[in-house]
């Protein structure tokens, strides 16, 4: 991504002194949230920091764990490692037509503008999208239109049964969410920040300004 | 442009103020209410400045050059940088040696990530009770829950405390296990010259934004005193295809908070010191014990309650604290309970799923039991008689607001007789009858 963008991005988080992911100031993490969801055409998102936890978050989110078992084709070799870590059997054979437990897509400088037309195409009911190629360090997403898979993948990520942005005031009103092991995958704000800009860029036409580098 | 600078300056102390009435009875308050945020890291144009220099380097080797810094001020061997503390503790384990099944041996007071770590290795975490002056894991709980199946002993550095070390060492060495550091409260705690981080065989951190080493958001780092410790560590998430990488932008903001740490560190040492000489005077409250030879890194501040000294022993000592904490919290001190039960007691650990179908605890059923929060005594017994300052002993502007927090408890400590009216009043409850929480 161009350089001096970036720049602006990481000088105007910093300059906002929130750069702790349960700030509850924090906007960041909300904002890259609400763009994933508007440019996938899915009606919630999950930010997790890497896309082995994107992967973990889009099976606990439809409860799948150790010693399920999903139909899943074109699987890369990390993908199958990490499954087989978690304890859940792939199976690639039947019919051609399956849903798959998720679909992923990996994003780059490349392809950051095909996002839409690419979620489009995808039809499991988690989508998982890696921003790592993006250049900012290891981030990704989990977009869902079902609430209860979102529920469940935040759970995969604070600690407890709460809400860690709300940890001090929030009693238990999802009894049913029972939290298992739980890892921290939370996105950092200002990974999230410049994620966003980078998305936001994709779809503008660039502006043509100083001399060329 | 937002910023966090502050708007208004907090006023000098004022002796009258410590006499006048309680801000929960109507009173004026120690710190007015648009005055209580605290600021930190305070970020600086040197940080903005490093971010941009970094975003010009190959993001393998901010990251690199960001971990071996940090390894070399904590005098470890080996170190792995991660995307969070949970996941560098995952790292130490697995580098230490544990095996899917093991038994690893964890305080009953911690963050919950300490054990949910221990899940995330395919382990078992056996809890036991902890020291009442140091809140750290006691080596004798600790030497009694040792089975055939126990693989490692792992110490959280409670608070910024480091937990006693030479006899879990000896304990370790005893039983041929792992002695594995939770250090993610503890940047520069030391015992001796030994930093917090480098006295086990292996140690997980956190360096999220709330610890006194924060990087620009989520961050860990996990240490290893031999090389072998850490090929087993990288090469399992290789092996296994797991994403635990620390991103080049929290790494560069890193590099520059690390510059500052041993200024923060002599901040906090100041601002303990003079609080806990205040505290002592008062004799409701207490300092935290510090043992010989140790240094403290107060990323918090736990304060004992003690209302036999104030003429308060009838009272049960839980009711004194709720009311103690309500009468703080509204002359503006954020002080908190910092948990309200044992860690095993909380909902993962009372429902077991782990990562499905009750793995790991299935692979070591005889490790796993139900636990009551009596069964760890003094764990709840501290609960019932502490308060903390999370985090509102760090920043080196915050002199003044320490000074304030100190004329806080001094008004406090004033009015027994407003603490026995609160009781008398109030609907109390011991802290783990309520629900469960962590911060």
């Amino acid at each position: 991504m161009e350089l001096f963008d970036t720049a602006t991005v990481l000088t105007r988080v910093l300059t906002t002194g929130v750069v702790m992911s349960i700030e509850k100031n924090d906007r960041e993490l909300p904002g890259l949230e609400r763009l994933l969801t508007k440019r996938t055409g899915r009606a919630r998102a999950v930010l997790v920091n890497s896309r082995s936890a994107a992967v973990h978050s889009a099976l606990a989110g439809q409860g799948i764990g150790h010693g399920d078992e999903i139909r899943q084709r074109g699987l890369g070799e990390k993908d199958r490692a990490f499954l087989a870590w978690l304890g859940v059997t792939v199976r690639e054979d039947g019919p051609e037509d399956a849903t798959p437990a998720f679909d992923h897509i990996a994003l780059d400088a490349g392809n950051l503008h095909r996002l839409g037309e690419l979620a489009a195409e995808a039809t499991a009911p988690a989508l998982v999208v890696d921003l790592t190629g993006l250049g900012f360090g290891p981030a990704a997403a989990v977009l869902t239109d079902d609430p209860a898979l979102q529920a469940r993948a935040e759970r995969l990520k604070i600690f407890g049964a709460y809400d860690l942005r709300t940890m001090w005031t929030q009693q238990e009103d999802a009894a049913d969410l029972v939290p298992g092991v739980q890892f921290n995958y939370r996105l950092s704000p200002l990974v999230a920040a410049c994620a966003r800009m980078a998305l936001g860029q994709a779809t503008r036409t660039p502006a043509s300004s100083g001399a060329a580098s | 442009m937002i910023t966090d600078f502050p708007k208004n300056p907090l006023p000098l102390p004022d002796p009258a103020e410590v006499s006048a009435e309680l801000a929960a009875f109507g009173g004026g308050q120690i710190i007015p209410k648009d005055l209580r945020r605290t600021v930190f890291p305070v970020i600086t144009k040197e940080d903005v400045f490093t971010l941009l220099l970094a975003q010009r380097q190959a993001p393998e080797k901010v990251v690199a050059d960001f971990a071996d810094a940090y390894r070399a001020y904590v005098g470890a061997g080996w170190a792995l940088p991660t995307a969070s503390g949970t996941s560098s503790l995952h790292l130490a384990l697995v580098g230490a040696g544990v095996q899917p099944g093991d038994e690893v041996i964890v305080p009953a007071f911690t963050f919950i990530a300490t054990a949910q770590a221990v899940v995330a290795a395919h382990a078992v975490p056996v809890f036991v009770d902890i020291d009442p002056r140091t809140y750290c894991m006691d080596p004798a709980a600790a030497a009694a829950a040792i089975t055939g199946r126990t693989r490692a002993i792992m110490p959280v550095h409670v608070h910024g405390l480091p937990a006693d070390v030479p006899a879990l060492r000896a304990l370790a060495d005893r039983h041929g296990i792992a002695l594995v550091e939770d250090a993610s409260h503890a940047h520069s705690a030391r015992i001796g010259d030994q930093v917090a981080g480098s006295f086990g065989d292996a140690a997980g951190q956190s360096l999220m934004a709330d610890k006194n080493f924060p990087l620009g958001g989520e961050g860990g780092i996990a240490f290893f005193r031999e090389e072998s410790a850490y090929r087993r560590a990288a090469d399992y998430v290789r092996r296994h295809g797991i994403d635990y990488e620390m991103s080049w932008i929290a790494a560069a903001f890193g590099s520059g908070q690390l510059a500052r740490l041993p200024y923060y560190d002599a901040v906090r040492a100041r601002n303990a010191r003079v609080l806990g000489e205040a505290l002592d005077e008062t004799g409701l409250f207490s300092a935290p014990h510090v043992p010989e030879g140790h240094v403290h890194a107060y990323n918090m501040y736990r304060i004992g309650l003690h209302p036999e000294r104030a003429g308060l022993e009838d009272l049960p000592v839980w009711a004194v604290k709720e009311a103690v904490h309500e009468l703080l919290v509204a002359e503006g001190v954020p002080a908190r309970e910092w948990q309200n039960t044992p860690i095993p007691c909380h909902l993962p650990f009372r429902h077991r799923d782990g990562f499905g179908g009750g793995y790991p605890f299935s692979l070591n059923p005889g490790a796993v039991r139900d636990h009551r929060p009596q069964d760890f005594p003094v764990t709840a017994g501290m609960l019932e008689s502490t308060l903390v300052l999370c985090r509102e002993l760090r920043a080196p502007v915050e002199y003044e607001r320490l000074l304030r927090y100190a004329d806080a408890f001094r008004k406090v400590a004033r009015r027994p007789d407003a603490i026995r009216k609160l009781v008398a009043d109030g609907d109390y409850r011991r802290p783990y009858e309520k629900a469960a929480r962590l911060g």
